[in-house]
């Protein structure tokens, strides 16, 4: 699926992934945390080689990157602060989490202030099946930045939210790379919205960087050239 | 452009035709089906005669059995509480280790196929085993008395249970999982927090259910020596005490209600 992909990421800056259906960019995105295992190659996580580690050492690196996926994946019948807090599991001994009443009282307030620095404060009590789409996404942000991630993946977050609420979700992946200083890379089907809030868009064919630019620079035939070969 | 398509010959059935071999074997099945029953009616003396004459002996039982006999219900409700006891304490001994093995028996959760396969093994065999097969083997090893009965309950539940666990696990949509995984959480963390939740709703009702048939196979297996409310039952039809047997059938359906009663309550309130 990836040929030959050669990819960095940086603090601070927004990077949007684009492709036609089958390009490859999701399978991107699950292989830097190996939730897919890739075939060969390497795949470096904030200076940790996470090809061939097991057990602690892979746990260990993949608190650093925090995904984000098309469908909201929240606990469902777990409050929505509940679901910031789980951001934390990797950092937490198994005595200290094995239930919700065990994790330390700093969780608990590193989960509300996320909370409310993606603007659900209010919503902290409310069980995650209960949230909106663009509510439980900014959750699954909330998550992220509770997480003290250094990296936020987002597997097409906008997909299934109306245009105001992915406005929103954009905006505020936006801000969480620059004002927090993360790396955030998003793959998305919209060009439109690539153009308005990327600080750099990579185009992928068959598995493969076909251009790596900021939007400023690239034109709209560059980029509709992505989805020349699937409408083939 | 193309023209207009001619339209298909007309036909008159709804299924499709079917080769002859395919409908020789169809007959084939449907001879040995009926051969079947017709063996195990001749097995087990099967007769409507024998119905017709036994429901003469049924009334003049249920003749005998009324005005129930009261002098017996305080014993009947003890003996009750005893049974529904050995219900829920083998059900709860098996939630326990059921639980445990959940993820074990799980495709999608196991750490190692040796060990899922390990895990479905013990499955496998406690739930082969019925409980009445248990009961024998704990009634020898532990002693007549309801703690026998609770351990083959828990023994044989603990198959039931894990399986049925372990199915909801493979069934539920793994995409929290994933992302709890994703955020470095340990096997077991994504188990109490991911899975368990995710599955809490199905592994209530599951054991309900269960409770409810436990609570079924605590009256007859209490018959072998267990104790409670079905020791009591069988001594009264053994003895004749007809009367007797009719208030300890009556506290018997009363608690069957109440527990599905229940039951259905706390489904309601967790689903």
């Amino acid at each position: 699926m990836l040929k030959g992909l050669d990819l960095d990421v940086w603090p601070g800056e927004l990077t949007v992934v684009l492709g036609a259906n089958g390009s490859g960019k999701s399978t991107l995105l699950r292989c830097s945390v190996r939730l897919l295992e890739p075939d060969s190659g390497s795949v470096v996580l904030c200076g940790h080689e996470l090809v061939g580690a097991r057990g602690r050492a892979l746990r260990d690196a993949r608190r650093n990157a925090a995904m984000i996926f098309q469908q909201v994946l929240l606990v469902h019948r777990r409050s929505a602060v509940e679901n910031v807090a789980y951001g934390t599991l990797g950092e937490l001994t198994l005595r200290r989490s094995v239930s919700r009443r065990l994790f330390p009282a700093e969780v608990a307030e590193r989960a509300h202030a996320s909370l409310a620095r993606v603007g659900l404060a209010d919503a902290a009590w409310k069980r995650a099946d209960t949230l909106s789409g663009g509510q439980a996404q900014r959750v699954a942000i909330a998550r992220a930045l509770c997480q003290r991630a250094r990296i936020v993946l987002a597997d097409e977050p906008v997909a299934s939210l109306d245009p105001r609420a992915a406005e929103d979700v954009l905006v505020l992946l936006g801000e969480i790379a620059r004002v927090e200083g993360l790396a955030v890379m998003v793959v998305l089907h919209q060009p439109e919205l690539a153009f308005k809030y990327a600080d750099r868009v990579v185009g992928i064919i068959s598995g493969e960087i076909v251009f790596d630019a900021p939007p400023t620079s690239l034109d709209e035939d560059r980029v509709a050239s992505l989805y020349q070969q699937e409408q083939r | 452009m193309t023209g207009i398509t001619e339209a298909p010959p007309v036909t008159r059935t709804l299924v499709p035709p079917r080769p002859l071999r395919r409908r020789l074997t169809d007959l084939a099945i449907v001879v040995g089906g009926v051969a079947l029953l017709g063996y195990a009616w001749h097995d087990t003396g099967a007769s409507v005669s024998a119905l017709i004459s036994g429901i003469h002996n049924t009334l003049n039982l249920l003749a005998r059995a009324v005005p129930p006999d009261l002098s017996v219900l305080g014993d009947s409700i003890r003996a009750s509480i005893l049974t529904f006891n050995t219900a829920l304490l083998g059900t709860a001994g098996a939630l326990v280790f059921s639980i445990l093995l959940t993820p074990l028996a799980a495709r999608n959760t196991t750490p190692h196929r040796v060990v899922y396969e390990l895990a479905r093994l013990v499955i496998g065999i406690t739930r082969a085993i019925p409980d009445f097969v248990f009961a024998l083997i704990f009634l020898v090893a532990v002693g007549l008395g309801p703690y026998s009965i609770v351990l083959a309950i828990a023994a044989h539940t603990i198959g039931v249970l894990g399986k049925l666990f372990a199915e909801a696990v493979e069934d539920m949509d793994m995409g929290p999982v994933d992302a709890l995984r994703a955020a470095g959480a340990s096997r077991t963390q994504v188990f109490v927090h991911g899975v368990l939740p995710g599955i809490a709703a199905t592994l209530t009702g599951l054991t309900l259910y269960r409770l409810d048939t436990n609570l079924r196979s605590a009256l007859y297996l209490g018959a072998l020596g267990g104790g409670g409310l079905g020791f009591l039952l069988y001594n009264s039809l053994q003895l004749f005490q007809y009367k007797q047997a009719t208030t300890e059938l009556a506290v018997l359906l009363v608690m069957l209600l109440a527990v599905e009663r229940v039951s259905l309550l706390v489904r309601q309130r967790i689903l």
